[in-house]
């Protein structure tokens, strides 16, 4: 399912990237990898907040629809 | 012997913090060619032969954004005698990603394990030793903010420059990758083995800018090493390399970090956090905020106490108060020397100049006192994506809000305020938008037409839609850059938020500190210049000195008064305003007091707060004419001293006069359709 869907609070593990090469490799760079647990810290109308490799990144929805989650 | 020593990290790693503590003031700031990225260069203190270049914050060596490129070009291509890699203890495994890339380069590394007391204080251990050990690579554990282990680690680095010891070989990839590397980097040949290894990986990792520059005469053969590398990498050899670098991280992070707790605890920053970007209230904090700083800036009735000057006007009054009686007292003195009318005149317009660069220096001073508290805070990144819901609509980032707001105020701290924006394209438009945002100094301009022309019922109304005009046209503007000039996806964003940190004096007093002396040096020139050049068109002719009515200016104003036609004024006047109007935009009025009428200083003033008409210019104007004129001198060129904010902002003329042009042209437009539609209605 896509990020989007997950609740705050929750972890999930990464599966995929629905989107553009350049994208798909700037979220690598910044620890988005197959297999890799983030968590979802916060929420607001601009997106979503995630714990990845220890570090707070905020992206918007648009971006969170695109990167698959294990169910 | 002179070494040159590259500061290298993530974002928020602590880069800046460390390069200032090791410069102090001795810095120099500019742009890297074509792009708005700083490049930073000092001098150690205590060694005056080791350069420190600071290159810009990255995540990785591939080419996602300008700073990536700029950096990883200086990296490849100049090679540094040494790298400084900055990590984050408290964010180690991430930023190790980077420094396995920088590994690959070749170039002698050090490692400077920063942050080390909040690792201490979350309880967690590095085993500095070991980390160094496996990696090939000296680490170094420092505290930037304190300059605790910076001796340390300079004279690592410099050891490790002059020894030119290259970081060792980790042969992380499996043998399918490692044939492909090879193989690769045998086609492409050439003399460094490093770099032809480098770009091998890059060519794997389909990197399109290391691609455009291999001889096309081998990209065939290169083409079907990269195929074979994605068939064996089940059709991802890309993803392949990025996740053996993260698994060895972590297996590296697993020997030799200990951590006090398992899982994430909660911090301040989280809890923080919690109330600033919260669903409810995120934007009426960023609201308050951002109207403290505007006030504190700009504000002529602080804290709602009328007639008490904010900190910012209160220091531009300051230095304009004493300029007047430095320049006066000049003056005077050469008067008394017995100089000749155009002498006096001429040394006067340059005290001018010089005054006008100066009475912008405590605005931008207050402002970027305010700006980098914001930044270094870490409160900022929060303000972007917070607002970029909002202006995600109109092709921007979220913190183009700062500059676009600022920009009511004065556009000359307004456009160097975005030099806070994440890209370049984003800055780029956000400076050729900013100056539609109606500043201070255009308010007289729809005073005197206000008074004028217009009821008194409708007067505030007027200035009000002008001001909404600017507006809109920023918006209608920023669209269509986006969409013809710039041609990008906006759709995605994403950005680290770091954590909560109090900022420290020393960084917050010289990031303010350079934005002043930036401004009065590279602005400053074209400020004072273009002053000068409009004193000497509007005071004489080819027989010498003479009222403005008889100067080359006038004679400038009738010979192009005819393009403005067909925007309602076809009078030389007209045209001779706008020009004075590029020294000041509030020039507009006085110039209009002296050539319909000459009248008073006293009814210039008047008229400049709204209180007076000047009954002369409706011989020019009528009410559709005027607004029409207002939307031009809104829209167009800003004063000179924003467009050398834009000039050392863009750091090139190019830019500067694509901007200009943009400006111009929009003016243009907008003013005529005023004029087309208005006279149809009215």
């Amino acid at each position: 399912m896509p990020l989007s869907m997950v609740e705050q609070g929750d972890i999930r593990e990464i599966t995929e990237f629905r989107g553009q090469e350049e994208m798909k490799r700037h979220l690598q760079d910044l620890g988005f990898i197959k297999g890799e647990k983030v968590r979802v810290v916060g929420e607001n109308p601009s997106g979503m907040i995630l714990l990845v490799k220890g570090v707070k990144i905020a992206l918007n929805r648009a971006l969170a629809n695109r990167i698959m989650v294990a169910d | 012997m002179s070494i040159t020593i590259a500061l290298a990290g993530n974002p928020n790693c602590g880069k800046t913090t460390l390069f200032n503590e090791l410069t102090g003031s001795k810095q120099h700031v500019g742009n890297w060619p074509g792009v708005t990225v700083d490049k930073k260069d000092g001098v150690y203190k205590k060694n005056r032969e080791v350069t420190i270049l600071d290159l810009p914050g990255i995540y990785s060596l591939s080419p996602y954004s300008a700073e990536e490129i700029v950096a990883r070009d200086y990296l490849v291509k100049d090679k540094p005698d040494a790298v400084i890699d900055i990590v984050d203890g408290t964010s180690i495994e991430r930023n190790l990603y980077l420094s396995l890339q920088i590994m690959e380069t070749g170039i002698p590394m050090v490692i400077a394990l920063n942050m080390m007391d909040e690792v201490e204080t979350k309880g967690d251990k590095i085993d500095c030793q070991k980390l160094s050990e496996t990696l090939g690579v000296p680490v170094v554990p420092v505290v930037a903010r304190s300059g605790k282990g910076l001796k340390d680690l300079m004279d690592t680095a410099i050891e490790t420059a002059q020894s030119h010891k290259k970081p060792e070989k980790l042969n992380l990839f499996d043998q399918d990758l490692q044939n492909a590397i090879a193989g690769i980097a045998d086609v492409l040949g050439g003399n460094n083995e490093d770099e032809s290894q480098w770009k091998a990986i890059k060519l794997i990792e389909n990197d399109v800018v290391v691609e455009k520059a291999v001889d096309p005469a081998k990209l065939a053969a290169i083409k079907i090493l990269v195929e074979k590398a994605n068939k064996n990498a089940r059709g991802d050899a890309e993803a392949k390399i990025a996740d053996t670098r993260y698994q060895y991280i972590s297996q590296l992070v697993k020997e030799c970090v200990k951590k006090a707790h398992r899982g994430h605890v909660e911090t301040k920053s989280d809890k923080l956090d919690k109330i600033l970007t919260s669903r409810i209230l995120a934007l009426p904090i960023f609201a308050v905020v951002m109207y403290i700083m505007f006030a504190c800036t700009f504000s002529e009735n602080f804290l709602f106490i009328e007639g008490l000057p904010s900190p910012g006007v209160w220091l531009a009054g300051i230095v304009e108060t004493m300029w007047g009686m430095i320049a006066e007292g000049v003056v005077g003195v050469i008067e008394g020397l017995g100089a000749s009318e155009w002498a006096v005149g001429l040394v006067a317009s340059c005290l001018d100049g010089i005054g006008a660069v100066a009475g912008f220096l405590p605005l931008v001073l207050v402002l970027f006192l305010l700006l980098s508290f914001l930044e270094d805070s870490g409160y900022m990144a929060r303000v972007a994506f917070v607002m970029d819901r909002i202006f995600r609509h109109f092709g921007l980032s979220g913190r183009s809000f700062i500059p676009m707001l600022m920009g009511f105020g004065c556009s000359v701290p307004a456009l160097m305020a975005s030099r806070t924006l994440e890209s370049d394209k984003d800055r780029k438009i956000t400076m050729m938008i900013t100056p539609f945002m109606s500043c201070g100094a255009k308010l007289p301009i729809y005073a005197m037409f206000a008074a004028t022309l217009f009821a008194e019922g409708n007067q505030t109304m007027i200035v009000f839609s002008v001001y909404m005009l600017g507006i809109i046209v920023a918006v209608i503007g920023a669209l269509i850059l986006n969409k013809f000039a710039f041609k990008s996806d906006a759709s995605s964003f994403i950005m680290e938020l770091p954590q909560y940190r109090v900022p420290t004096i020393k960084s917050v007093l010289i990031h303010a500190w350079e934005k002043v002396k930036g401004f009065a040096v590279k602005a400053g020139t074209v400020i004072f210049a273009s002053t000068v050049l409009i004193w000497f068109l509007s005071n004489f002719n080819f027989s010498g000195m003479c009222d403005m009515e008889e100067s080359f200016l006038a004679t400038i104003g009738n010979g192009i008064k005819w393009i403005f036609a067909p925007l309602g004024w076809a009078d030389w006047r007209a045209s001779v305003g706008v020009v004075t109007g590029w020294i000041a935009k509030e020039n507009i009025v006085a110039t209009f007091g002296q050539l319909f009428g000459n009248v008073s200083e006293e009814v210039v003033e008047a008229v400049m707060a709204g209180e007076e008409g000047l009954p002369a210019i409706g011989q020019v104007f009528d009410q559709v004419s005027a607004y029409s004129y207002m939307a031009f001198n809104l829209l167009c060129m800003p004063c000179f001293a924003a467009v050398g904010a834009i000039k050392r902002e863009m750091g090139s003329w190019k830019w500067t006069l694509r901007a200009v042009g943009f400006q111009m042209v929009t003016a243009y437009v907008v003013a005529l359709l005023i004029n087309v539609i208005g006279h149809l209605i009215f």
